[in-house]
């Protein structure tokens, strides 16, 4: 589904250079959940931004669906809307009601009519459980309310795999739990998804893969089984005595 | 209104015609005589169309059709001069002799005076101005924030070299140099120069809304697969509109009174058109005064409408 080949983003600025992804090579299969977890600033974001081309890559190769995005004829526009992604702040676009929020891009990217669109955007609104929302716009909304719309966002069109970016990271606690709910549905539906985030409870009981990033690097991958009970490189069992 | 702030209302209208009052001692010291009786006509007046017989002859009938007469002056050789005019202005009866030249009537006419005409240009050449200005500066702020350097480099380009000369001298420049090299009228000369000196303000304006919409709206609307100008067109401008509404308005109301400024490459504008009544009344205070009161009409007009617009995107705040 997305293969990673020597994947490297250099960030350079100020006379620093970051090697935020350096060589990073990945293979996430149709219908598998992998988790990305390791500390702040390893680099985790900044992978799976390139999964998308949000991020221009430095060097190596991302092939979507057998697409590869670091050539130059590649159309990003085509490759995203197959590529759902859902942000720590949401994005949800606040000068649309909730309904237009799924609607729009149904409409203007995969030209839906929009009795269509809107038919869809219900019944997603209904499977992320705000169905009553939909007339409101997002600043009425709680953040764990306005996930889930943003999760339904991607999910309307119809993408192949699903990024989150730390998801609830920017939540107060007592939401994370209908948010996780909610992409745990999701992976029982056999949705691929890659998932940067610090709920290494949902990583223990919905990952099919770990993969444990620091400095850019892929420093361990394994089942879930594997990485959290014994784990090989030092330095993830040094951040699972620190996060657990 | 509660009772504690009634005090200071009533404060502010004693300050208020305070200064009024010595506004008008201070006039009557230098012995000015207030004419306001001397206004009125120039936003309105009545205009007469005089008829007069072209022969001799006496007045054969006088027919009354409600406000106006028919009147038919028969002569010697036969022949029947016919007029249609207000029958207020008839002064004569049957039988009645006229010599070739002498009045019939007149037919009355209300006509917009110079002040109202003066106005309405004013209304037009500044809308006109405002919506090229906003097109303008719409696509300059776009090149602005452009990723392509030259776009960047011309939009700066014209956004100093606007910002940083009168409009006096660009109107001049307008319409003496490129007036002439392009062969376009004055009225053009003065309304391009206006859209073009706001555009130049509206680009920044413009800029800094699209700079303070968050980057997560353009990666949102890119991550479900829009182009740039898709998601330019429905994620980033109305947002950015919304928030510099303000400040737009702000410069639109700028404009408006600048437009005054055209009157000196001779468009009848409203504060020409006050000039020139002033030379034929010697009213030089009130017409001054009555071209400031219609200014303020037109700016106040358009920031109350602004302030609707704004209640009506403020939904989903």
């Amino acid at each position: 589904m997305i293969k990673t080949v020597d994947l490297e983003k250099i960030f350079v600025g100020r006379g620093q250079t970051v090697r935020a992804v350096d060589g990073i090579t990945t293979h996430i299969k149709q219908g598998e959940v992998v988790v990305v977890i390791g500390p702040s600033g390893s680099g985790k974001s900044t992978y799976l931004r390139c999964l998308n081309g949000l991020e221009t890559l430095t060097g190596g190769h991302v092939h979507v669906d057998g697409i590869d995005l670091a050539n130059r004829k590649t159309d990003m526009n085509k490759i995203r809307r197959e590529v759902g992604m859902v942000f720590q702040q949401f994005n949800l676009f606040p000068h649309k009601t909730v309904l237009e929020n799924l609607v729009l891009a149904q409409m203007k990217v995969r030209k839906r009519k929009r009795i269509d669109a809107e038919k869809k955007a219900r019944e997603l609104l209904e499977k992320v459980g705000i169905a009553e929302k939909e007339t409101n716009y997002p600043s009425q909304l709680s953040g764990g309310q306005q996930q889930r719309v943003a999760i339904a966002r991607a999910l309307a069109m119809d993408p192949k795999v699903m990024l989150f970016d730390e998801p609830t990271s920017a939540l107060d606690p007592e939401m994370v739990g209908e948010v996780l709910e909610v992409m745990k549905q999701l992976a029982r539906e056999g949705m691929t998804m890659v998932v940067v985030t610090h709920e290494m409870g949902f990583a223990r009981e919905v990952a099919d893969r770990v993969l444990f990033m620091d400095y850019g690097k892929l420093v361990e991958e394994g089942t879930p089984e594997h990485f959290f009970i014994e784990p090989q490189e030092e330095r993830a069992k040094l951040f699972l005595r620190q996060v657990l | 209104m509660n009772t504690k702030n009634w005090l200071w209302w009533l404060l502010t209208i004693l300050v208020l015609l305070g200064i009024v009052l010595g506004l008008w001692v201070a006039t009557k010291r230098i012995d000015y005589t207030w004419r306001w009786n001397r206004v009125p006509q120039y936003f309105f007046y009545q205009d007469k169309d005089v008829k007069k017989t072209v022969i001799d002859g006496t007045v054969t009938k006088i027919e009354q059709k409600g406000k106006t007469s028919i009147i038919t002056v028969h002569n010697s050789d036969n022949e029947d001069n016919v007029f249609i005019v207000d029958t207020e202005t008839v002064n004569l009866d049957v039988d009645d002799y006229l010599m070739e030249d002498d009045t019939v009537g007149a037919i009355l006419d209300w006509k917009a005076g110079p002040l109202v005409t003066g106005l309405w240009v004013t209304l037009w050449i500044s809308a006109l101005a405002s919506i090229i200005g906003l097109v303008i500066g719409v696509v300059t702020g776009l090149c602005r924030v452009s990723k392509n350097l030259t776009l960047r480099q011309l939009s700066i380009t014209y956004i100093e070299l606007i910002r940083g000369t009168p409009l006096l001298v660009q109107l001049f420049i307008f319409y003496f140099f490129l007036g002439t090299v392009l062969d376009i009228g004055r009225l053009a000369s003065g309304i391009f120069a206006l859209a073009i000196f706001a555009g130049a303000y509206v680009a920044e304006i413009i800029r800094a809304g699209i700079q303070s919409i968050p980057k997560g709206q353009m990666e949102a609307a890119r991550s479900l697969g829009m182009n740039v100008p898709q998601a330019m067109i429905y994620i980033i401008l109305p947002q950015a509109f919304k928030r510099t509404l303000p400040p737009l308005a702000g410069q639109f109301i700028s404009l408006i009174k600048d437009s005054s400024l055209v009157s000196v490459i001779a468009i009848t504008d409203l504060t020409k058109s006050g000039r020139e009544v002033i030379t034929s009344t010697f009213a030089v205070f009130e017409i001054w005064f009555v071209v400031a009161f219609l200014y303020l009409i037109l700016t106040f007009s358009l920031s109350q409408v602004v302030a609707w617009v704004e209640r009506r995107l403020a939904v989903s705040d």
